[in-house]
């Protein structure tokens, strides 16, 4: 029993002894570079949400090396499929001013592409640059993933590069800010994505998927209305159709989705390919009235070849008008 | 002496263990406490369509004797998707449970949801009736 309790004080003593050396202050651990001391560099993808055909994807393309080890040459950039037209390497390098507005300071040639390589020559003085690479996504590109090569060169010859992606192209399409107005072009095709007038419409028939209406009728909430040419006559008064249309669109209102990409707000909700993938509105009617600013409608077309949504940016009651846009996923 | 306080002790915390685990509060076959009151009656009804906006043209009127409750709705609600709120009175629940959009579109036959109180005694079905706002 004595030398159990021994044993016990011995331990607790031991314990002790080494709590107080763990805290011992002057044991500081040692500093190691994460990576290699030299030519370096680093990428960050600036841009969220689902990269669709039309839009840019944009980078930050960081690269330094110590001045003893020499300076910049030259940058570049490799996409597994060429960018469409308006890709470029952005030849300023950006540094953030005091009042927090990005100041450009200019490094290099502009860029220049070929194929699929970018790339700015430096033409500064410098051992370290940060450039922005915008790589607008190529109709080439729906539906399929895409790769990048950041590579910058040294005056010694010295290579680093650096990989990102790959990213998934989405199958989307996207049209911005069409302009309907009662009374002119008011007829929607989901298949061209454009607005057309009543005797365009006259020519497409099949086409034409919903009607823009605004009315302002006693007692009831009508206001901004898109209804299927098919819909019942009160959810599209005193409107005459062109001959032959005769679509039956389904239409389900939403309210609080205000998409980045087709309303240009702060809010950071996406619609991607999966949305579309995922709607059920086969219970939904044919017409959506009383739509207000910053509100949108679910839409599937007769022939189940569309789903889109369509967004409301801004109304017009005295115009007689609306600015929609519009994002559409093909089945 | 030791070894006998250990050799009853041991029983004794499991039969401790086995009484505190004893049902004291009824529950009802979807777990919720049934409780003493027997108050049965709804106290608001909230009516929102598919955009989870309110379609209410102006506040329901809740008749708890004749157990009714009269909503007016906005001219062209999608009558076929839409979402009952019902306040109920403390401790009771709602018969059918509301798992998703609702079809309202049958206005000649309005549905029927039933009440059931606290204690789980009184059952009182109330009537929705809908009304859509005409021009």
């Amino acid at each position: 029993m004595q030398h159990r309790s021994y044993l016990t004080y011995t331990l607790v003593v031991l314990s002790l002894l080494a709590g107080l050396t763990a805290c011992d202050p002057s044991d500081h651990p040692t500093v190691t570079p994460l990576k290699k001391v030299g030519f370096q560099n680093d990428v960050i993808k600036r841009t969220l949400g689902p990269n669709v055909v039309g839009l840019e994807m944009e980078f930050a393309f960081a690269m330094a090396l110590p001045a003893t080890e020499g300076k910049l040459t030259s940058a570049q950039v490799e996409a597994s499929i060429g960018g469409a037209s308006g890709t470029y390497l952005e030849h300023r390098s950006y540094y953030t001013n005091g009042s927090g507005n990005d100041i450009g300071v200019v490094v290099g040639s502009p860029s220049s592409s070929e194929g699929k390589i970018t790339k700015v020559n430096f033409t500064a003085d410098t051992s370290a640059a940060t450039l922005r690479y915008y790589y607008k996504i190529p109709e080439g590109a729906r539906g399929q993933s895409v790769s990048f090569t950041f590579t910058s060169t040294s005056s010694t010859g010295e290579v680093v590069t650096y990989n990102m992606g790959p990213y998934q192209i989405a199958k989307m399409d996207i049209v911005l800010d069409l302009d309907v107005k009662d009374g002119g072009a008011q007829y929607i095709s989901i298949a061209d994505m454009k607005v057309y007038t009543a005797a365009e419409a006259a020519q497409m028939p099949n086409k034409i998927d919903l009607v823009y209406l605004y009315r302002s009728i006693p007692n009831i909430t009508f206001n901004h209305a898109l209804v299927s040419p098919a819909t019942d006559a009160q959810y599209r008064p005193g409107l005459t159709l062109p001959a032959g249309l005769t679509n039956s669109t389904k239409v389900r209102k939403e309210w609080g989705l205000r998409d980045f990409h087709l309303a240009r707000l702060q809010y950071g909700i996406y619609i991607d390919d999966l949305d579309f993938e995922k709607l059920t509105i086969s219970t939904a009617p044919n017409y959506a009235i009383n739509l207000r600013a910053e509100s949108g409608a679910w839409v599937e077309t007769a022939d189940g070849k569309y789903r889109a949504y369509i967004y409301m940016n801004s109304v017009n009651n005295t115009a007689k008008s609306a600015k929609i846009s519009m994002k559409r996923y093909t089945l | 002496m030791k070894r006998y306080i250990k050799l009853f002790s041991i029983p004794l915390l499991y039969a401790v263990m086995l009484v505190s685990c004893k049902q004291d509060f009824p529950i009802d076959e979807d777990g919720l406490l049934i409780t003493t009151r027997a108050e049965c009656y709804v106290s608001n009804f909230e009516l929102l369509g598919s955009d989870f906006q309110t379609v209410r043209t102006k506040n329901p009127v809740i008749d708890t004797t004749a157990q009714t409750i009269a909503v007016e709705v906005f001219f062209g609600t999608d009558l076929k998707n839409l979402y009952p709120q019902f306040s109920l009175v403390t401790d009771a629940k709602l018969d059918p449970k509301i798992t998703g959009p609702v079809d309202f579109s049958d206005l000649v036959t309005p549905k029927t949801y039933t009440v059931i109180s606290g204690n789980r005694k009184v059952r009182k079905p109330y009537t929705v009736t809908i009304t859509v706002q005409q021009p």
